[in-house]
């Protein structure tokens, strides 16, 4: 893994540059501009620039009157305050009236780590996810981040995307890497077991797929980095031929990335599964990583968990 | 009212330095902090627990007569901490514990991890419908109990404030006083260029209150007007305290960047050192 960049001051480089590309974007702040990377833009395009301060809902409602003039919105702050705090807004205003309104919800997971519950986001993706038609992404590396951000803003339509805090390792090559909305990307073949990581601990469950590879365990590692609409294809393939799934997300393990999976092969592949996240309870505080391996998201947890997996139903003496 | 004596005012002034060395010395624990809205509340605070506050117990934080105290603002917190744990709600050993993996005193505070704490702020806009709930719910029981609120004037903007405003006044909840801390700056900047809600005052009457404005760093001041309350039978109050963030540090003092700062152990020992400067002159 190389160089760890910041996801925000990605996302507040590819703003500036799709501000750039169309002039219809506009930067829409809930008095957090500079904590959203906004600056770039701001400075850029100051008259595109509007900041309202901190009234999360009404703004989301502002914004799909915007995008009813032909504007672009780009509403980025906190993640639970554009997901939960602002949820009948997100429904209504974005998903029923179908404005073209794209939420990018920052600092998501437990990124807040030491600021608790209040400012953690565990449920975004499955408050989002029963929106119809809202796409949700959730990219994987600074690479991704960049690239979803400018697909987000060419599809028309509402776009939830949450992004963490915490540097991210780079994991994909820029000059091969390719975004396509709804399709999830096999970052490595196997035939085993498959690991299927999203957003801020992909880069753990690539580094567990490398702690298993390394014990001759051939594991299949999808990266999944939009939500919905789910890639199912891609999804029921590898259930299919690996059998044993395996989700990661910095999410609750009910609703989200896990919750998506579970319900697509529950009524079209039935096979087992685990889920890696927060189980039902409300997250702690604390140093990133420590907090993190509370919920058993760390790469060698994670590889724990597929290994106690793959040896379930094994007989304990011979492994046969 | 009470009028407080000038070696009562004294005493109070000892102890805001003492709380401000608290706040400073749980920032020093972790490595950042929201200091700006901890220290510009640091009087109003002080007034609260030392003067005006009935029945706060801390071998029974749970009192049934007791007056309820929420800091709505709960980025504020580390004031909160600072009073709780100098009036022994718990021990000042937690201060060191700050940022690590399960404090008891995260950057928000958790009325299931620490005594004395009356709600799970954090998330801006919920302290006031709650209190306002609070205070219905103890008029009721006929309770002689008071609801005070602290405020940022940045989280004004949350409209459920305002639609807790209509329903306080509403409902006569003259038992329930509001003050906010004017320190006029917010995350992004000063509080009028990102999202301006002058005239305050105005609003708030128009919406049934019954306002007055203070310097919220003068406690005789403080104190006077907190132990007025009711200001009119039949409202609640609304006191706007005019205040300076980050107040006692005067590298921080009134800036923007002392909302969240990140300490660095020079600034640190500065910040001490004027502390106990202000608290040799008081004869602390
Ligand atoms: C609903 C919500 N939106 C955004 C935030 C992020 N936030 C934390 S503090 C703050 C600024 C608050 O300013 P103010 O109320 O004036 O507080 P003070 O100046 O006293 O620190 C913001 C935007 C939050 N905590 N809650
Ligand atoms: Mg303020």
């Amino acid at each position: 893994m190389s160089d760890k960049k910041d996801p925000r001051k990605t996302f507040g480089e590819a703003l500036a540059e799709a501000g750039e590309k169309n002039s219809r974007v506009m930067a829409i702040s809930a008095d957090s501009s500079s904590g959203s990377q906004m600056t770039m833009f701001k400075n850029k395009f100051p008259e595109r620039h509007l900041e309202f301060g901190i009234m999360e809902p009404g703004i989301t409602g502002i914004c799909a009157g915007l995008a009813t003039t032909g504007k672009i919105p780009v509403f980025a702050t906190i993640a639970p305050f554009v997901t939960g705090r602002n949820f009948d807004q997100m429904k209504v205003d974005l998903g029923y009236m179908k404005q073209n309104v794209k939420v990018v919800g920052r600092c998501a997971g437990l990124s807040y780590y030491h600021l608790g519950p209040t400012h953690q986001s565990l449920e975004d993706v499955a408050l989002m996810r029963t929106i119809p038609g809202m796409t949700i992404l959730n990219p994987g590396d600074p690479v991704e981040i960049k690239a979803a951000t400018l697909a987000m803003i060419e599809h028309v339509g509402p776009v939830f995307m949450k992004i963490g805090s915490d540097p991210m390792p780079v994991l994909f090559d820029e000059s091969k890497y390719k975004f396509q909305l709804g399709k999830g990307i096999t970052m490595k073949e196997g035939s085993d077991i498959t690991i299927i990581g999203t957003g801020t601990v992909l880069c753990r469950a690539a580094e567990a797929a490398d702690i298993l590879e390394k014990e001759g365990v051939s594991v299949r590692l999808i990266n999944i980095h939009t939500i919905k609409p789910l890639d199912n294809e891609l999804i029921l393939k590898a259930a299919e031929e690996t059998g044993k799934i395996v989700t990661v997300e910095e999410h609750y393990t009910n609703g989200g990335l896990g919750g998506a999976v579970a319900e697509l092969l529950a009524q079209n592949c039935p096979t087992e599964m685990r889920m890696i996240g927060v189980n039902d309870q409300f997250g702690s505080n604390g140093p990133y990583d420590e907090l993190i391996g509370l919920y058993g998201l760390l790469g060698p947890q994670i590889a724990d968990t597929c290994r106690k997996f793959l040896a379930k139903g094994k007989c304990s003496c011979c492994g046969g | 009212m009470y009028k407080l004596t000038d070696a009562e005012e004294l005493e109070l002034k000892k102890r805001a330095v003492q709380l401000r060395k608290n706040v400073l010395a749980i920032i020093k624990a972790g490595d950042a902090g929201h200091i700006g809205g901890a220290l510009s509340a640091t009087e109003l605070m002080t007034a609260l627990y030392y003067k005006v506050l009935k029945n706060i117990d801390p071998k029974n934080p749970k009192r049934e007569d007791r007056d309820r105290f929420l800091m709505s603002a709960g980025h504020k917190c580390l004031i909160v901490y600072a009073v709780l744990a100098e009036l022994g709600f718990f021990s000042k050993d937690l201060f060191s514990t700050y940022f690590k993996l399960n404090s008891k005193l995260p950057g928000h505070p958790d009325m299931h991890k620490l005594p004395g704490i009356e709600s799970n702020t954090g998330s801006l806009g919920h302290g006031l419908p709650i209190a306002v709930g609070m205070a219905v719910g103890l008029n009721i029981d006929k309770s002689s109990s008071k609801v005070y609120v602290i405020m940022g004037d940045g989280e004004l903007g949350e409209g459920t404030n305002w639609e807790a405003a209509a329903a306080a006044s509403h409902h006569k909840t003259d038992n329930l006083v509001v003050m906010v801390d004017r320190n006029k700056f917010q995350l992004g900047g000063k509080t009028n260029d990102v999202m301006n809600f002058e005239p305050l005052a105005d609003k708030w009457k128009a919406f049934g209150w019954s306002t007055r404005s203070i310097d919220g760093h003068n406690l005789k001041e403080i104190v006077d007007t907190l132990t007025d309350a009711p200001f009119e039978k039949g409202k609640p109050s609304l006191i706007i305290c005019n205040t300076l963030k980050a107040k006692g540090i005067s590298f921080l003092q009134d800036t923007a960047a002392s909302h969240y700062w990140k300490v660095s152990p020079e600034q640190v020992v500065q910040a001490e050192k004027e502390l106990d400067a202000v608290a040799k002159e008081l004869g602390a």
